[in-house]
């Protein structure tokens, strides 16, 4: 149980990536409370509270009832699809409201709280690093956390740690819409798969193990980094490996 | 005139990149040492240009003293200094023979280690003037991501930017900047010869489908020209350049911006 005794907040935990990590904190021993849009999901045994990180005022409300933390997760994102042309003020209030001043409302309310050794994982991306096409502001926004886990891990260490995981392609709702841009989904999947170098997408447990790490006491050292965890994709030229 | 009364030498001069640049520099009023085994270098012919060859084999020492002394002799300094020469051998680890991993590294990066060397103090010399001497590496986008069947050449580009990184922290201080620049796809001997070899895996496939192809993944729709790459060694052998110094200048293109393409 690499997490007894500790308590975890973790952002948009209802599905996907938040799920996992929620999971795999429970099972070893942490007390965690996750947060979303909406009532509790029926089916998950952590605390919940509705939240819409991008509202400060709901998340300065939210961390009054939270109590000490060891570990907390910005994991709620959202992606729109487009271009910058293409993006809307509603597109950029949301991903941004979300993806970024979430992740600052998040640390705003909760830092003063989180008790000493405390450990604050952000989900970035690899988006953050290179761009995916047609996803100007998400790809934006990611970067955003980016340099914000490296200003949090300079403030306000030694109390506590921040770092950043930035996942390649997982499967999740997410990665469906992004392929759902292709002109030929099905060939768009085989190809991104063969850019893999594990030769599979990521699942959301392949993240949560990341932050399982990260959220122990045996990554101590490790804090103000960005942490890739993409089965190998950015590792390789975006040249397509069938032309060669 | 960029680079008007200043002494260059360039190394691999006679190749695809080295030619665009020895041309760049004369253009801009340089005097221009372009260094390579042979006059014809990796190209068929050459026709005489104005710059003043000197047989330089990167991988020898004595090869890299007798130029230096050669400059030295003539101007007794040198203001750029270009270490274009590189080899490329296209195989995975397991497929490369120890010959050719020693080769590479020989080349592409001790090379550029004995170049340096022996041209740092002459550089030196150079900066008395009051403008700083510029020392420019070839690196390569491989130097950050692998392209498939290089993995001895992505080594020795990596083991370029750390030096170049290296170089500019000893030798900033005696005036001599130190940058390198990492081509992505740029139109050579070595590139055709990527396409049509053993590292293609073409396979007898159509190259110019090929070329199509991987022109097609980059966001400027393109691959580089040598030209391309010597507007930039241009700008950071010139005085314009003289805050730049311990960086590594991608040109490709966007190539490496984005994951990949997504719609294929």
């Amino acid at each position: 149980m690499r997490l007894a005794g500790k308590r975890a907040f973790v952002t948009g935990g209802r599905q996907g990536i938040g799920r996992g990590i929620v999971e795999v904190f429970l099972t070893e021993g942490a007390e965690v409370i996750t947060c979303g849009r909406g009532p509790a999901p029926s089916d998950l045994d952590a605390g919940w509270m509705s939240l819409d990180v991008s509202d400060p005022t709901a998340v300065a409300a939210c961390a009054q009832g939270l109590g000490p933390l060891d570990i907390v997760v910005n994991n709620a994102g959202v992606q729109v699809e487009k271009t910058v042309v293409e993006s809307s003020d509603d597109d950029w209030d949301l991903i941004m409201g979300v993806n970024a001043k979430g992740v600052f409302n998040v640390c705003r309310a909760l830092i003063p709280q989180m008790r000493a050794g405390g450990s604050i994982i952000n989900i970035g991306s690899i988006s953050g690093k290179v761009a995916d096409p047609s996803m100007a502001l998400y790809n934006a926004s990611k970067a955003f956390v980016h340099g914000l886990t490296r200003s949090i891990a300079v403030d306000h260490g030694p109390a506590v740690r921040c770092n950043a995981i930035c996942p390649g392609w997982i499967e999740t709702g997410m990665l469906d819409a992004g392929f759902d841009l292709a002109q030929d989904p099905e060939k768009a999947k085989r190809d991104a798969l063969a850019r893999h170098a594990v030769k599979r997408f990521g699942k959301p447990g392949d993240i949560a193990a990341m932050a399982l790490w990260l959220a122990s006491d045996e990554s101590s050292f490790a804090t103000g980094q960005l942490f890739t965890v993409d089965g190998g994709m950015t590792a390789a030229s975006p040249l397509n490996p069938g032309l060669f | 005139m960029m680079l008007n009364g200043k002494i260059a030498l360039v190394t691999g001069a006679r190749g695809g990149i080295g030619r665009a640049i020895v041309a760049r520099f004369l253009k801009e009023g340089a005097t221009v040492y372009a260094a390579d085994l042979t006059p014809e270098g990796s190209l068929d012919q050459h026709d005489d240009d104005g710059s003043q060859f000197v047989k330089l084999d990167v991988t020898q020492e004595a090869d890299a003293i007798a130029a230096m002394d050669h400059v030295r002799a003539e101007h007794g300094q040198l203001d750029i200094l270009v270490n274009a020469a590189g080899i490329e051998i296209e195989k995975t680890v397991e497929e490369t023979t120890l010959e050719e991993w020693n080769q590479s590294f020989a080349v592409n990066s001790t090379g550029t280690f004995l170049t340096s060397k022996y041209a740092i103090p002459l550089m030196r010399e150079a900066a008395k003037s009051g403008n700083s001497a510029s020392l420019i590496n070839f690196g390569s986008y491989d130097g950050f991501i692998a392209d498939p069947g290089l993995a001895a050449y992505c080594a020795t580009k990596g083991a370029v930017h750390a030096l170049t990184r290296a170089m500019a922290c000893d030798h900033g201080p005696e005036g001599i900047r130190v940058n390198a620049i990492c081509p992505g796809y740029i139109d050579t001997p070595m590139l055709q010869s990527f396409f049509n070899g053993d590292g293609s895996g073409a396979g007898g496939g159509n190259i110019e489908t090929l070329q199509r192809a991987v022109r097609d993944v980059h966001p400027m729709r393109t691959y580089g020209t040598p030209t391309d790459i010597a507007n930039l060694v241009n700008w950071l052998a010139s005085d314009e350049a003289r805050y730049a110094s311990g960086q590594l200048w991608v040109l490709d293109g966007g190539l490496s911006a984005q994951v990949q393409q997504m719609k294929l």
